[in-house]
C-alpha cells in the first residue's frame, strides 16, 4: 500500500512537468485534435465536419503512398541505426589512445544542422562523380543512380539516417557506465569470451537504454522531415521519398488545409503509438531494470 | 589454435581497424566543411571533388563574421552569438533541474497515477510538432510573449518528455538498495535525490545538459516563429543570411559560419564526454 | 554539501542569464516616428539592395520609420502572425501566393490607396500587374520580377546555331538542333545533352508552349491536347537518351548555385532560366561564352511564340496591420521608377515597369536584359496559375511526368490521374477555403 505521504512526494517531484503539460501542451494538443474534425485554414475559423478528414485520408492515394514510404524508412532505419549505435558505443567504451577524439568525431554528424549537411550528401551520393560511386567503381561496381531512381532514393535516405546515430550512441555510452565491473570480472572467471560477455552481460544490462533508443528512433523516423524535405523537394522522383511529415506540412501551410493536416498528424500519432507498444511488448521480456521496479 | 595473447591482440587489431574505417566515414562531413570554408568561392563544390584547395583563403572567416554588418550597422554574428549563449545557459539550467526532479519521480518513487502519467508523457512525444504550431503560437501570443525570448526558454523549466524518459531509464537502473540504505540513515526523499541519485546519475545528467545545449543552439523553428527583431536573432537563424534568392550562395562563407556555429558545441561535447564515462565505476560505490 | 553549492550557482547563473536576456531584448525602439514593420525573405546581398531603398525612404521624410526584418519562411511566418493578430505592416510575399492569401482574407485591398497615390495599371507590364491582383482588385505591388528565356553555351552548339539569329525558332528545328548537339562517348554514355526539358527554371509551364496550359476557360485542364503534346515532347528526350542513361546523367547534376550546375559544368548546351542567372555564370564560370534566346514555338503556330514563365516578388499589407496607410507610402516609394530600377538592377532582375530607362537596359549586369524585358511583355508570358491550389497543380503534374518518364504510366493515364485528383482538390478547396 502506498501511503498518502508517498503520493504527495511523488506528485511534488513530478509537479514541474505536470504544470508544464498543463500550460504548454494541453491546449495545443486538444486544439489540434479538435481541428482534425474540422475544415480549417488557419485564418478562417474552423468548421466542424465530423470524421470527413479521416475518411478522406483512407482514400487519399498520396497519403497512403507517403505513409508506406514512411513505414519502409522506419522499418529499415531503426534496426540499422540501433545496431550501429550499439557497436560504436561498445567500440568507444574502451581505454585507448585518443578515445576522446573518436567519441567526438562520431558525434559530429549529429551536431551539424541538416540544411548544411544536405549539400554534402547530395555531393557524396551524386551519381556521376560522387564519392560513393567513385569508391564503388574501385570494386568494379557500376554507378548507382542514388538520387534519381525511386528505390535507390529511399535507400539513400536510410543510409544517411545512420550517420545521425550519434545521439543514440551517446546514450548507450552513458548507459554502459552503469554496468558493474564486478559482473565482467565474474564472467572472466567463468572463462567467457568477449562476445559471450557482451551478449549475456552488457546487452541485458543496458536493455532499458536500448528500449529508450528504439522508441525514440521510431518516433523520430516516423516524423522525419528535414532531410527528405531539403534533399528531395516534393518527394521526387515520383514521390518515392515523400513522407507523411512532408505531406502534412504541405497541407498545413501550403494548401491551407490545417484540419486535414491535423487529422494526418493524429493518424501518424496512432501509428507511432502502435509501433511503440509493439516494440515495448517485444522488448519487455528482455528488458532488465537494475532497480527491479 | 591461437594463444590467448594472440587472440586478444587480434581482437584489438580488429577493433582498431573498424574504428578507423568508421572514423573516416564520420569525419567526412567535418573535413568537407573545413576544406570548403577555406576555399575561394569559385573552387567550392567542384567536380570531381577537390580536397586540397589551390589557394587557402582564411579571410572567409572574418568575412563570414562581418557579413551584412555594413547594412545593419552592427556585427550581427556577435550579437546573435550573445543571444544564443544566454539562451543556452538558461535552457540547460532549466532542463537539468526540472528533468532530474521529474525523472526521479518517475524512476525511483512510487505514487498513485505514475504509470498513467508516464504513458501520457510518452504519448506527447508522438504528436507531430507541425500540428501544434498554430495553437502554440496563439498561446504565446496570449501570454504576450511574441517578439520576446520567453517562448524559447521558459518551457525548459517545466521539463521535456524526451529528457524525462531518458533520466527515468537511467534512474531505474540504479540499485534500490542504495537509496534504501540512505533512507535507513534518516535521509528525506529530497536528501536521497540530492545525495544518492544525482551523484550516481552524473553521466546521464551530462547527456541531458549536452542535448539541451545542442537543441537550444540549433533550434531554428522557434526563433524563426517567435522573434521579430533582427537584433534578437540567434546563430542558427543567422545562418540563413547566406542563402540568397537571386545572387547565389557563398558556400565558403556559409561553411565558415556553420563551423564557427558548431565549434562551441564540439568543444562542449569534447569536455563533457569525459563525464559520460566516469560514472558509477569511479564513484567507488561498486 | 558538495552538490548544493553547484546547484545554487547554477540557479544564480540562470537568473543572471534571464536578466541579461530580458534587458538585451529589443522590442520597441525609441523614436517619435511611426514604426512600420517590414518582413522580407531576402538575406545577404539582396537584403542589402532592399535595405538601401529602405534607408533612402527613411531619410526622405520624418514621420515614418520602416524597420526591415529578414525572415526565411516568409509565407508561413506571415500567415501565423496574421492569424495571431500580430502581423507585420508589410510582408514580402511570393507573387504566386497572392491569390491564396486573398482567398484566406489575409490581405488589405490596395486598389483605392493605389489610385490615390497614382500607382496605376498602365505603368506596369500586364503579366506582373495581374499577379498582384485577384478578383479584379489590387492586393500587392511588385518588387523584383523574373521572366524566363533560354541560355545557350556557344562552345557546345554546332556553329550554324551559335548566334541568337540562327538559333532554332520552332520545335522541329529545335529537335534537329538537339540531335546534332548531343554528344556521347563510343560506349553510348552521354557527355553533353542539348537540353533537358525538366532541368531549368520555369519549365514546369511546358504545356503553355503548346497552347492553353493548365487552365482552359478558367477550369483546371492538365490532360488536354496541349498538355499531352507538351509532355510527350518532354518525354521524347528521355526516350532518345534512354531511361537509365537519363537517370544516371541527371544524377550527376550538382547544386544549382555552384559550378556543378549542369549548364555551368558543360553538361547541358542550353538551359532555361531568369535574368539573374547571368550572375551565376559570372560567379562560377566567368569564362563561358553565352547568349540568350526565346523558347522555340510549335511548328505552324507563330502566334504561340514568345513563351516565358513569369514570377514576381511582391509587397503586401496583411489584414490587421497597425499602420496600413504609412506602409503604403513605403510601397509607393518603391514603385518610383528610379528606386524600382535600382532595386531590380542590384538584385539582377528585369523591371516590372512597362517603361525602362535607357540606363537600366544598358548598364544592367545581364547583357541580355532587353530580351528578358521583351519576353515579360510578350502575349505568351505565363504568370502563375491564379488559383489557390497552384502548389497542388505543380506537385501533381510533376509527379505525373515523373511517372511517365519512369515508364510507370502512359502519358495519357498519368495526366488523367493528375486531372481527376486536381478536380477533387479544387472542389475541396472551393468548399473548405472559399466556403462555396
Amino acid at each position: 500500500m502506498r501511503s498518502n505521504r508517498q503520493n504527495v512526494i511523488g506528485l511534488l517531484f513530478a509537479s514541474p512537468w505536470i504544470l508544464g503539460m498543463g500550460i504548454f501542451l494541453f491546449y495545443p494538443v486538444i486544439s489540434s485534435l479538435y481541428f482534425s474534425f474540422t475544415s480549417y485554414s488557419i485564418l478562417k475559423p474552423p468548421v466542424w465536419i465530423g470524421l470527413s478528414n479521416y475518411q478522406e485520408l483512407m482514400h487519399d492515394e498520396i497519403f497512403l503512398k507517403a505513409l508506406s514510404n514512411t513505414l519502409i524508412i522506419c522499418a529499415a532505419s531503426v534496426p540499422l541505426t540501433t545496431a550501429l549505435a550499439i557497436c560504436l558505443a561498445l567500440l568507444l567504451n574502451t581505454k585507448r589512445k585518443g578515445i576522446s577524439l573518436y567519441r567526438t568525431l562520431f558525434y559530429i554528424p549529429s551536431l551539424v544542422p541538416t540544411v548544411a549537411l544536405a549539400v554534402l550528401w547530395l555531393w557524396i551520393f551524386n551519381g556521376q562523380y560522387g564519392l560513393l560511386n567513385e569508391g564503388l567503381s574501385k570494386f568494379g561496381i557500376k554507378a548507382v543512380p542514388w538520387l534519381t531512381d525511386p528505390s535507390w532514393a529511399k535507400a539513400t535516405l536510410i543510409m544517411i539516417s545512420m550517420w545521425g546515430c550519434g545521439n543514440a550512441m551517446v546514450i548507450y555510452l552513458a548507459g554502459l557506465q552503469d554496468v558493474p565491473q564486478s559482473l565482467y570480472e565474474a564472467g572472466e572467471l567463468d572463462g567467457a569470451s568477449a562476445w559471450q560477455k557482451t551478449k549475456s552481460i552488457t546487452l541485458p544490462m543496458i536493455s532499458p537504454v536500448i528500449q529508450f533508443n528504439v522508441i525514440m528512433g521510431i518516433i523520430g523516423s516516423l516524423q522525419t522531415f528535414a532531410l527528405p524535405f531539403v534533399m528531395f523537394p516534393g518527394g521526387q522522383p515520383a514521390r518515392s521519398t515523400y513522407v507523411v511529415a512532408m505531406y502534412l506540412y504541405d497541407n498545413a501551410f501550403l494548401y491551407q488545409r490545417m484540419g486535414y493536416a491535423s487529422a494526418m498528424g493524429w493518424v501518424l500519432f496512432l501509428a507511432t503509438m502502435i509501433l511503440s507498444l509493439v516494440s515495448l511488448r517485444l522488448g519487455d521480456r528482455h528488458v532488465h531494470y537494475g532497480g527491479g521496479a | 589454435m591461437l594463444s590467448k595473447q594472440q587472440k586478444i591482440l587480434l581482437t584489438k587489431a580488429l577493433q582498431l581497424g573498424a574504428l578507423l574505417v568508421l572514423a573516416f566515414l564520420f569525419a567526412l562531413p567535418l573535413v568537407w566543411m573545413v576544406v570548403t570554408s577555406l576555399k575561394p568561392l569559385d573552387e567550392t563544390m567542384t567536380s570531381p571533388p577537390k580536397w586540397i584547395p589551390d589557394k587557402i583563403q582564411v579571410s572567409n572567416y572574418s568575412d563570414a563574421v562581418t557579413y551584412g554588418s555594413k547594412e545593419l550597422g552592427y556585427i550581427p554574428f556577435l550579437r546573435y552569438a550573445q543571444n544564443s549563449v544566454l539562451l543556452a545557459i538558461l535552457c540547460i539550467t532549466g532542463s537539468v533541474i526540472s528533468n532530474s526532479l521529474v525523472g526521479y519521480a518517475f524512476g525511483c518513487l512510487e505514487w498513485k497515477g505514475k504509470r498513467w502519467l508516464f504513458a501520457l508523457t510518452l504519448a506527447t512525444m508522438m504528436v507531430p510538432g507541425p500540428i501544434l504550431i498554430v495553437p502554440l503560437y496563439k498561446l504565446f501570443r496570449d501570454f504576450g510573449w511574441i517578439g520576446t525570448f520567453r517562448p524559447l526558454w521558459v518551457p525548459t523549466f517545466f521539463g521535456s518528455a524526451f529528457n524525462i524518459f531518458l533520466l527515468r531509464q537511467f534512474f531505474m537502473a540504479i540499485p534500490k538498495e542504495l537509496s534504501e540504505a540512505a533512507v535507513l540513515d534518516g535521509a528525506s526523499p529530497f536528501g536521497v535525490f540530492l545525495k544518492v541519485i544525482i551523484p550516481l546519475a552524473k553521466p546521464a545528467l551530462t547527456v541531458v545538459a549536452v542535448f539541451t545545449f545542442l537543441w537550444s543552439w540549433n533550434d531554428f523553428l522557434g526563433p524563426l516563429l517567435y522573434l521579430t527583431d533582427q537584433r534578437n536573432f540567434t546563430v542558427s537563424l543567422g545562418l540563413q543570411a547566406f542563402q540568397n534568392q537571386h545572387t547565389g550562395t557563398p558556400w565558403n562563407l556559409l561553411m565558415a559560419a556553420s563551423l564557427m556555429v558548431i565549434a562551441p558545441v564540439i568543444v562542449v561535447y569534447f569536455v563533457a564526454q569525459k563525464a559520460f564515462v566516469q560514472g558509477i565505476s569511479t564513484t567507488g560505490l561498486k | 554539501m558538495n552538490n548544493v553549492l553547484p546547484a545554487v550557482l547554477c540557479v544564480l547563473l540562470g537568473i543572471a542569464c534571464a536578466c541579461g536576456l530580458e534587458s538585451s531584448q529589443v522590442s520597441v525602439s525609441k523614436t517619435d516616428r511611426i514604426e512600420v514593420q517590414y518582413w522580407e525573405k531576402w538575406t545577404g546581398e539582396e537584403m542589402e539592395a532592399m535595405k538601401r531603398i529602405v534607408d533612402k525612404f527613411n531619410a526622405s521624410q520624418s514621420e515614418i520609420h520602416v524597420k526591415y526584418l529578414s525572415v526565411s519562411g516568409i509565407a508561413d511566418k506571415t500567415l501565423l502572425a496574421t492569424s495571431g493578430g500580430t502581423p507585420p505592416d508589410i510582408a514580402g510575399l511570393w507573387g504566386d501566393q497572392v491569390v491564396q492569401f486573398v482567398d484566406l482574407n489575409a490581405l488589405t485591398d490596395l486598389s483605392d490607396l493605389a489610385k490615390d497615390a497614382g500607382v496605376v495599371e498602365e505603368n506596369y507590364i500586364p503579366a506582373y500587374w495581374s499577379i498582384c491582383s485577384a478578383y479584379g482588385r489590387l492586393y500587392a505591388l511588385p518588387t523584383s520580377p523574373g521572366s524566363g528565356a533560354l541560355y545557350v553555351n556557344r562552345q557546345l552548339v554546332p556553329p550554324q546555331y551559335a548566334s541568337p539569329e540562327t538559333f532554332p525558332k520552332t520545335i522541329s528545328e529545335f529537335n534537329k538542333f538537339a540531335e546534332q548537339t548531343d554528344r556521347r562517348d563510343p560506349s553510348g554514355k552521354l557527355l553533353v545533352a542539348s537540353f533537358m526539358p525538366r532541368d531549368g527554371w520555369g519549365l514546369w509551364n511546358m504545356p503553355y508552349v503548346f497552347g492553353d496550359g493548365f487552365l482552359q476557360d478558367g477550369q483546371i485542364n492538365v490532360n488536354g491536347k496541349d498538355d499531352l503534346e507538351a509532355w510527350t515532347w518532354v518525354k521524347s528526350f528521355t526516350d532518345r537518351y534512354g531511361v537509365t542513361e537519363t537517370k544516371s546523367f541527371r544524377s550527376g547534376f550538382g547544386n544549382y548555385s555552384s559550378p556543378q550546375n549542369p549548364f555551368l559544368s558543360g553538361k547541358l548546351a542550353t538551359y532555361a532560366d531568369g535574368p539573374w542567372f547571368s550572375n551565376y555564370i559570372r560567379m562560377f564560370k566567368p569564362s563561358m561564352d553565352w547568349f540568350a534566346v526565346p523558347f522555340p514555338y510549335p511548328d505552324n503556330h507563330p502566334e504561340l511564340a514568345g513563351f516565358s514563365t513569369m514570377n514576381l516578388n511582391t509587397l503586401v499589407i496583411p489584414k490587421g496591420a497597425k499602420h496600413a496607410r504609412e506602409a503604403f507610402r513605403f510601397l509607393a516609394f518603391v514603385q518610383e521608377q528610379k528606386n524600382m530600377e535600382q532595386l531590380c538592377m542590384d538584385q539582377q532582375c528585369n523591371s516590372p515597369l512597362s517603361n525602362s530607362s535607357q540606363k537600366f537596359l544598358t548598364s544592367h549586369p545581364n547583357k541580355a536584359i532587353a530580351l528578358f524585358d521583351k519576353l515579360a511583355k510578350s502575349s505568351r508570358a505565363v504568370p502563375p496559375v491564379p488559383l489557390g491550389i497552384r502548389a497542388q497543380i505543380g506537385s501533381e503534374v510533376g509527379n505525373a511526368v515523373d511517372q511517365m518518364e519512369l515508364g510507370e504510366l502512359t502519358p495519357q493515364a498519368a495526366l488523367d490521374q493528375a486531372q481527376s485528383r486536381l478536380v477533387a482538390m479544387w472542389a475541396k478547396y472551393q468548399q473548405q477555403v472559399l466556403g462555396k
